[in-house]
């Protein structure tokens, strides 16, 4: 579980370093840096076999604006399988985008994703320098939400929260992430969550807002069933993402679970998940 | 075990000489007489730790250890002799005595008159220095502290020690220490023998002495005397003033964050005193004005509730002729909080030390200190929502108990020894949320005890009138079920006079630290936690070499040159991405490796004396971790306060008795930092947002920012009036309005594309923030 408490201390030092003109633009070399490839694969139950292969940047590098952005970043001609129960489904390098919510793939297979909890996949990359990209996961159990409450606020009663319930099974361990969205998927996450149940007593976990929905307002809650790579993973590039902009935090490399001769980094998983949508009414 | 047998021989060398020493003790006692006895300030009472007696026949002499208790001796049948008793900003006495048998004679110095005279340092303390075993040793004097100019005019004695060479900052306006290549808790900070845990307020911008209570502080940040240990890196000796046993009296000011007063007089005159003295910010009166004033209105948002506070007291009484008992304590917090109708946030944390003292002179040259001490520091946060909560907190507590023995079998040779026992109570990140009715429940966190002994012996021996031999050990343990170590701990200095004004010196130490912060290689907060050593988290080792020599001309600018190697054993460091709250196995994020850190040129310029006084000081001096198993493959890095150059110059003028002018110019080589090599783009799982810059972090800690110089200045103008003196002090931080800085960071300008909630970067920039600008300050201070 992150705890952020000194949001409001960093908010007053950023807010007093702008009013003094505190902050300058400086020239700052960086060390050198090789291109990385990025995996993407989240295996979703009922979805194609689908991956996003990638590439890093030197920190520094100019972005490409053009319409030759895409071919810089995306990488292409890899050989992708991934394998599970004895099957091995090749994905074609070709580009799609799913809309709903919006997510690009530039590798699709012809398979479905099987929704069978415990099943072991295992990705194998090829990429057309002829270096190699191995990955393995499972498919965990679904966790359904018991419950989304809306409660008003007993003193303004024009605001209200919305408690969602899970239950926990104690006997393993698990994580979760939980996101909420307002409005649309595509809306900027209002919490994004990463819970282990190591810390969790009862079976029960609740997952709040503070009263700030209003009556018609939409909630869109979605709780992930992750495994501990996932959980590392996403901790980890939020960690980069912070250390970079907070003098706080201690940064972290992004701890990835694709390895192999071609260095990469990403992450390789499936997505386990029950969404909830509530509309905010008395 | 296997070190225990290795270093055998050498505890049989040390027993023999233990054993040698005492048996000629004992002789030369038999043929002498002695004088001895305590010095106190005349107009107050307090003790004088450091002041020298001389024998002005013989030209020898000792000086006060720091209870004030000296002790002197001489042949039998010595005609009459003079005694000098003389301390910087003293009067000095001349006493003649007959000696014979042995006598007892204290002796109250009067300071010479001036305007805001406070209590000053040890005297002659550039020929002190010199003479001394001691090396590696920095010491302050209320006077500079608080004519020094100051961040926000908040005098602040950690950062006044950050201008000696040795010591590091880390970053800007904090009191972060870090000694000699040390770790910000390798420092032993103790308050009237009691461990002050977390000398910090305000996120590390302010520390938790209130310089109208202390009246000593001495800094070891090498060649350790054998009475401490526990920490690596450094001591930071704090005694409190113990209250004026002649007269009420009082000292006060005024800043521009907070204010301070304090109380002191005799309960019986002569017998025993007490001191109060307290500080408080005011911030948060003006802020719930502020708040107050804008109730109501949309779109404010209230400023949250901040400040902090401090409390010391001492009360002291001299119960016989040879005994005297001090009481003291410490309590301060911060305090940081907000509260509507529908959440309710608080954080506070602090420390609160508490100390039992009762002195005994066995005899002339028998003393003892017997000591019960207590310390804890403490954080809690709490959140209430209704219908749910959430607490977080962190708490190191001691109990320690230790009596400690001053020796003087002759004037050749002083001995030390004592022993200590500390009762160690951990409870490490304990987080306890969930639901009122309890349907949902969080629960994390350890909780330890340990057990800490320890026993020492030293004997400063003056083997010939050049030749001066300082030895000693400790023996220190450490148990926390089923972890159990025993260390054993030699020290070592020699200072071997070349010439009447030039000295040579050298010194060895070896330390263990059985409790570790784990502080992430950030900046230092209150949330960071004590840890024990345990199985795995072994007691961190230091081993320090040291060799300088002295030179002090014309009796007024003494130079010292040292260098330094220090080695460092089983340091605690975090694992990439670690995880500290809500863990049940913090050892699971931490890493252990090793250390060192060395500098060939170590140089203090002082001239204590005069209109001008002050100091110069450069470091030069290098600073590496590595040998960390989960961190850069086990790769040597430097860590953060691995900074190249420090150069300080510390001046004060006094231009009259009423005017006095002070400034100070640092030049630091800049922190290392830990930035990206690379980027990446997440596009995420749904519900998340695309991320379009997501920093690649490679090796460790590869840059190194800018170079730091800032300077201040500082005008102070004394005031007298009838019995009321005060002076107004203009400090000026960041005099040049230099942009140092603080921290570098990259940021992207990100455009919007036609797909909603997608933004692709156009350009990186990497932006310098710096702290402070230039800030002028007023504080006036008053005395009655």
């Amino acid at each position: 579980m992150k705890i952020n408490n000194l949001h409001i201390l960093l908010a007053l030092l950023a807010l007093f370093a702008t009013s003094c003109n505190l902050t300058k633009e400086v020239d700052i070399k960086l060390p050198d840096y090789e291109r990385q490839p990025v995996v993407e694969c989240y295996l979703e139950p009922g979805k194609p076999f689908r991956l996003l292969l990638t590439q890093s940047y030197s920190f520094f590098d100019p972005f490409g604006l053009d319409s030759t952005f895409l071919d810089k970043t995306l990488l292409s001609g890899a050989a992708v399988t991934i394998s599970y129960n004895g099957q091995t489904d090749t994905l074609s390098n070709n580009l799609s985008v799913d809309f709903s919510p919006l997510k690009l793939f530039n590798y699709t297979g012809q398979n479905i994703v099987p929704a069978t909890p415990g099943i072991d996949y295992t990705l194998n990359i090829r990429l057309a320098n002829g270096t190699a990209i191995t990955g393995t996961t499972t498919m965990l159990q679904l966790v359904p939400i018991d419950s989304v409450v809306i409660q008003f606020s007993p003193d303004i009663d024009t605001l209200a929260r919305a408690l969602t319930y899970i239950t926990d099974d104690q006997s393993t361990d698990n994580y979760y992430r939980r996101l909420l969205n307002y409005s649309s998927l595509d809306s900027f996450p209002e919490q994004d969550f990463l819970v282990s149940d190591r810390v969790v007593t009862s079976k029960i976990i609740a997952f709040g807002t503070g009263y700030e929905l209003t009556e018609g307002d939409t909630v869109f809650n979605t709780i992930y069933h992750i495994t501990p790579a996932y959980y590392d993973y996403v901790e980890s590039y939020q960690l980069a993402i912070s250390g970079n902009a907070n003098p706080f935090a201690q940064p972290s490399p992004i701890k990835s679970n694709v390895s192999g001769s071609a260095n990469p980094l990403g992450i390789f998983t499936c997505l386990v998940y029950q969404r909830d949508t509530t509309f905010v009414r008395r | 075990m296997l070190f225990l047998l290795q270093t055998r021989n050498m505890k049989k060398i040390f027993t023999i000489l233990l054993c040698s020493t005492l048996f000629a003790g004992t002789l030369s006692a038999q043929q002498v007489a002695s004088v001895s006895g305590v010095l106190t300030d005349a107009q107050t009472g307090e003790t004088l730790i450091g002041a020298s007696v001389e024998v002005l026949s013989l030209g020898k002499g000792n000086v006060s250890n720091e209870y004030g208790f000296y002790s002197f001796s001489f042949p039998i049948g010595t005609d009459s002799v003079a005694l000098r008793f003389t301390y910087i900003g003293f009067a000095t006495e001349i006493r003649t005595i007959k000696p014979g048998g042995n006598i007892r004679l204290n002796v109250a110095l009067r300071p010479e008159g001036s305007v805001l005279q406070e209590v000053v340092i040890k005297a002659n303390v550039l020929q002190e220095k010199l003479k001394s075993t001691e090396m590696s040793v920095a010491t302050l004097t209320t006077k500079e502290i608080k004519a020094l100019p100051a961040l926000f005019g908040e005098v602040d004695i950690i950062k006044i020690l950050q201008l000696k060479p040795g010591f590091n900052a880390g970053s800007e306006g904090t009191t972060g220490l870090f000694v000699r290549g040390g770790g910000g808790d390798q420092n032993l900070i103790v308050l009237d023998e009691a461990v002050v845990y977390n000398a910090n307020h305000l996120f590390g911008f302010f520390s938790t002495f209130n310089s109208d209570a202390v009246k000593d502080l001495k800094v070891y940040k090498g060649g350790f005397p054998a009475q401490y240990g526990g920490r690596l890196s450094s001591v930071i000796d704090v005694r409190m003033k113990e209250g004026n046993n002649q007269k009420f009296s009082g000292s006060g000011g005024l800043g521009l964050i907070s204010s301070r007063l304090t109380l002191e007089g005799p309960i019986q005159k002569d017998k025993s005193s007490f001191i109060v003295s307290g500080r408080r910010t005011y911030a948060d009166i003006i802020t719930r004005q502020i708040n107050k004033a804008n109730q109501g209105k949309e779109d404010y948002n209230p400023i949250p509730d901040y400040y902090f506070y401090d409390l010391n007291t001492k009360v002291n009484f001299t119960l016989s002729p040879r005994d005297h008992l001090y009481l003291s304590g410490y309590f301060g917090r911060d305090v940081f909080g907000f509260k509507n109708e529908t959440f309710n946030f608080r954080f506070d944390w602090g420390n609160a030390t508490g100390t039992a003292r009762w002195n005994h002179v066995f005899g002339p040259r028998l003393f003892a200190n017997t000591t019960f001490a207590y310390s804890d520091y403490q954080y809690n946060i709490k959140n209430i929502l209704q219908g749910f909560f959430f607490n977080l907190d962190s708490k190191v507590r001691d109990i320690n108990t230790k009596v400690d023995f001053y020796y003087q079998p002759s004037n050749r040779h002083t001995m030390r020894f004592g022993l200590s026992s500390t009762f160690h109570d951990f409870v490490a990140a304990r987080l306890k949320a969930g639901s009122d009715d309890g349907r949902v429940s969080f629960n994390s966190g350890q909780t330890f005890d340990g057990m800490e002994y320890g026993g020492y012996f030293a004997d400063e021996w003056a083997i010939n009138p050049r030749l001066k031999f300082n030895y000693g050990a400790r023996l220190s343990a450490w148990q926390n079920e089923p972890a159990f170590y025993v260390n054993f701990e030699p020290r070592a200095a020699a200072n071997f006079t070349l010439q009447k004004n030039w000295s040579v010196k050298a010194s060895y130490a070896r330390m263990n630290q059985y409790v570790h912060l784990l502080a992430s290689s950030g900046l230092s907060l209150p949330t960071d936690i004590w840890y024990p050593s345990t199985e795995k988290v072994k007691p961190e080792i230091s081993d320090q070499v040291a060799l300088g020599t002295t030179y002090l001309i014309n009796d007024k600018v003494l130079i010292t040159w040292e260098a330094w190697y220090k080695w460092l054993q089983n340091q605690v460091d975090f694992i990439d991405g670690a995880e500290l709250f809500g863990n049940d196995n913090l050892e699971s994020q931490l890493a252990i490796g090793r250390g060192y850190a060395f500098s060939p040129l170590e140089l203090e310029i002082e001239k204590k004396e005069g209109k001008l006084t002050g100091w110069i000081g450069y470091t030069l001096a290098w600073v590496k971790r590595g040998q960390f198993r989960d961190i850069n493959n086990g790769k040597y890095f430097s860590p953060r306060f691995d900074t190249r150059h420090n150069l300080s110059v510390v001046a004060l003028y006094n231009l009259s008795s009423r005017w006095q002018i002070t400034a100070t110019w640092v030049y630091t080589s800049g922190n290392i930092a830990w930035l990206p090599v690379g980027r990446l783009s997440i596009q995420g799982i749904p519900g998340e947002q695309f991320q379009p810059v997501v920093p690649v972090y490679s090796e460790r800690n590869t840059f190194r920012y800018p170079a730091y110089t800032r300077a201040d200045l500082g005008i102070v103008r004394k005031f007298r009036y009838k019995k009321w003196e005060s002076d107004l002090t203009l400090s000026v931080y960041n005099a040049t309005d230099r942009r140092n800085p603080y921290f570098i960071f990259l940021e992207p300008e990100l455009k919007d594309t036609d797909f909603p909630g997608v933004q692709i970067p156009e350009k990186i920039t990497a932006k310098q923030v710096s702290l402070f600008p230039i800030l002028p300050s007023l504080t006036w201070n008053f005395k009655f």
